[in-house]
């Protein structure tokens, strides 16, 4: 008996601190703002460090403590939302992207944008028409990038090659830089990677000036009914040029590590974020990275590139949060995120700064990204779709079949009813 | 006095259940009560935020067998548990019959395969995926091979393999190895008498003897195969191409990225189902067995 009294006051004890600490929160006058985010790598410790600077001025100043927390992926950030919603673990401010759009479209502990009330008249256009829906601006643009073209520079300088223009371009250059062994195996390929969502978002929407995948703006007015890209021809044509490169036999296929392959020389050629460019300029191995914007599908497809990347989502309705995302981006906070990341700044103030001119003069590739935004029609948007990570694998399964022999239209059938259904589905249970 | 008896046996009675009580509260609370409203809400159309919206009939499980994602998980996992499950029992059986007799030196290799328990799952996962990632992994920079790893279909499957024997091997090892110790050293002197030796001796009397915990170990793969999805979710994300999506990684997917509650109900119920029965398959087995 008396071990059994111990124990349950040993237990007890162990408990206090958690009520302890309960208390204490509440008792302080700081007010306390939690930020998921997704910055992965050393993209990390640059938002760790402009946390860390916000702490100790701003937030010094107004009593504001921002604690910032890597919960992976953006996806990942995501589902970690879905799963704490309605509890009091949810975040003050979660850093996603437009995956979770349509989740927290539909969310009842989103507070959108307009209802904090922060101004956002300094923002990229195209950045704040890719977060509204029909309830307003969702989420404030924050990490924001363009789909790059990233090639192995010395490659293409010793063979005389440029970046490409167009996909039809891409097949060809690819055929130059690639390299198999005597056995006819891929030793070094000049392109690497299969696109997906995020890739065919701006491949099919730049076609015959702007284009969308999905029908109500891609989703972003009351949500989509049904996928447009069969009815218009524009993934069909996508299709045919990408095969160009594919018939090369210069391509691999590959879809994960495709970074790695790229730093390491064994494929001279791939599309990624431009919020990977500090990251690969520092791990590409004996080699100058060049950047350019994304080849163009076909002559006709002049619509540019999609704004990407993320945006800052909050759940709270307090000035703190107000204060903290009117912080991150502020002018010279959209500077110094941008040089030491690669994204691009959403702040058009950012770009008329001196430091910034001074950066982009001696780092070039850091304005091909913003370069290629500003010259891109507005209205094209990212896309909204439901199970968007599965449509995300959805892609890549049906573009690869595709490659390997099935027939155009019964590919793009395909990829239509796997999305159509997904919506229905969607649609059906969330009425 | 036999009243005291049976008072007295109803108060150890009490005692027991009063000890029962947490694992059955446990129980009952995340276990029986989440199983029963998955198999209930299988039937009803959910919303994303748990609203019940109406009656959907079987149209959940429509929805489930008409997704090629889902058929194709199916397979994924059968080809998992033909690969897994054999050649997991093969490989801790072997490594076990060959540290079976105690010696001085016996540590050395228990210690070796007693400590993968003691390391992550997802320490194991990220490791893997550095030692396996596409042609420019650690493993082919140090063999200078061109092994293509997880990037491609066979080789993210033989990398999960290889992975899901790690995991179970520490536990199988020493469930295995005790069974091998504990078989009564008579028995082993007496076949040895009558003249078996080597070979003979260990499958003819010593593998025999063990049979049920061998038996424990493969259902314990089995389960552990059916029910995989951590390790795909940090080596492969599903990939390539959906070539490792097993039907638990399909669930994961469903129910936690996609907030499709109708799917994410209807495999619940199913997996429940298939539970059951293999559960029931192993218990009338291991009755029919004590009843002869």
């Amino acid at each position: 008996m008396k071990k059994t009294i111990i124990t349950a006051l040993i237990l007890l004890l162990s408990l206090l601190p958690v009520l302890a600490m309960g208390n204490s929160e509440k008792n302080s006058e700081v007010t306390e703002v939690v930020i998921w985010h997704s910055a992965q790598g050393s993209n990390s410790d640059v938002f760790d460090s402009l946390i860390e600077e916000f702490n100790n001025t701003v937030g010094k100043d107004q009593n504001i403590h921002v604690e910032s927390i890597y919960q992976g992926k953006a996806n990942d950030v995501l589902t970690k939302v879905n799963a704490a919603s309605g509890t009091s673990s949810l975040p003050d401010i979660a850093m996603m992207d437009a995956t979770a759009a349509t989740d927290m479209n539909a969310s009842e502990y989103l507070v959108t944008i307009d209802a904090l009330g922060v101004d956002t008249s300094k923002i990229l256009e195209s950045g704040l028409s890719s977060y509204t829906s029909e309830k307003g601006l969702l989420a404030l643009p924050f990490n924001a990038s363009a789909l790059l073209y990233y090639y192995n520079k010395t490659l293409y300088d010793s063979l005389g090659l440029t970046a490409p223009r167009t996909i039809a371009d891409m097949a060809y250059v690819a055929s130059k830089t690639g390299l198999k062994d005597s056995n006819g195996k891929l030793t070094r390929a000049g392109f690497i990677g299969i696109p997906t969502t995020f890739e065919l978002s701006t491949f099919i929407g730049a076609q015959n000036g702007i284009s969308f995948m999905l029908d109500n703006r891609n989703g972003h007015d009351g949500g989509a009914t049904k996928a447009i890209f069969k009815e218009e021809g524009t993934y069909k044509t996508f299709l045919q040029e990408w095969k160009k490169v594919f018939d090369t036999g210069f391509y691999s296929t590959a879809t994960s590590g495709t970074t790695e392959e790229f730093t390491s020389g064994r494929a001279a050629a791939f599309l990624a974020s431009s919020s990977k460019l500090a990251t690969i300029i520092n791990s590409a191995e004996g080699f100058e990275v060049g950047v350019a914007a994304v080849p163009m599908v076909n002559e006709n497809a002049t619509g540019g590139t999609v704004i990407s990347g993320g945006a800052l989502f909050a759940f709270t309705d307090n000035s703190a949060v107000k204060t903290v995302l009117e912080y991150l981006i502020s002018a010279d906070v959209q500077a110094l995120w941008s040089e030491g990341t690669g994204y691009v700044p959403v702040n058009t103030d950012t770009y008329n700064t001196e430091s910034y001119k001074a950066f982009l003069k001696e780092n070039p590739l850091y304005s091909v990204a913003s370069d290629s935004l500003l010259s891109s029609n507005p209205n094209m948007t990212n896309v909204w779709v439901p199970s968007a990570y599965s449509i995300y694998y959805s892609f890549q399964t049906n573009i690869l079949n595709f490659l390997n022999g099935t027939d155009v239209d019964t590919t793009v059938s395909e990829m239509e009813s796997i999305i159509n259904s997904a919506i229905k589905t969607y649609r059906d249970q969330n009425k | 006095m036999r009243e005291k008896k049976t008072t007295k046996k109803y108060h150890s009675q009490n005692k027991a259940y009063l000890y029962l009580l947490p694992a059955i509260t446990v129980a009952a609370l995340f276990y029986w009560y989440p199983s029963l409203k998955s198999i209930v809400e299988s039937f009803l159309t959910v919303n994303q935020s748990g609203k019940i919206l109406g009656f959907a009939g079987l149209d959940n499980y429509r929805r489930l067998f008409s997704d090629p994602a889902f058929i194709n998980s199916l397979k994924v996992s059968l080809t998992f548990i033909a690969l897994f499950v054999p050649a997991n029992t093969f490989i801790t059986l072997l490594a076990a019959s060959l540290t079976r007799r105690p010696s001085r030196l016996s540590f050395i290799p228990e210690y070796i395969f007693f400590a993968p328990v003691a390391v992550s799952l997802s320490a194991y996962s990220l490791l893997m995926r550095d030692i396996f990632r596409g042609q420019a992994s650690v493993l082919n920079n140090l063999l200078g091979t061109t092994f293509s790893g997880i990037t491609s279909a066979a080789g993210a499957m033989a990398v999960l393999v290889v992975l899901g024997i790690f995991l179970d091997f520490g536990l199988d090892y020493i469930l295995l190895i005790c069974a091998f110790r504990s078989i009564d050293s008579s028995v082993v002197e007496a076949a040895r008498m009558d003249g078996a030796g080597g070979w003979r001796l260990y499958w003819l009397v010593e593998v025999p003897m063990i049979k049920d915990t061998v038996l424990v170990t493969v259902f314990l793969a089995l389960k552990d195969a059916i029910l995989i999805s951590a390790p795909i979710i940090i080596l492969t994300e599903g990939g390539p191409f959906r070539s490792t999506e097993t039907v638990m990684f399909y669930y994961y997917t469903e129910a936690f990225r996609s907030g499709n509650r109708g799917v994410q109900n209807a495999l619940a119920a199913l997996v429940l189902t298939l539970a059951a029965l293999i559960m029931t398959i192993y218990t009338t087995y291991k009755k029919i067995k004590e009843e002869r």
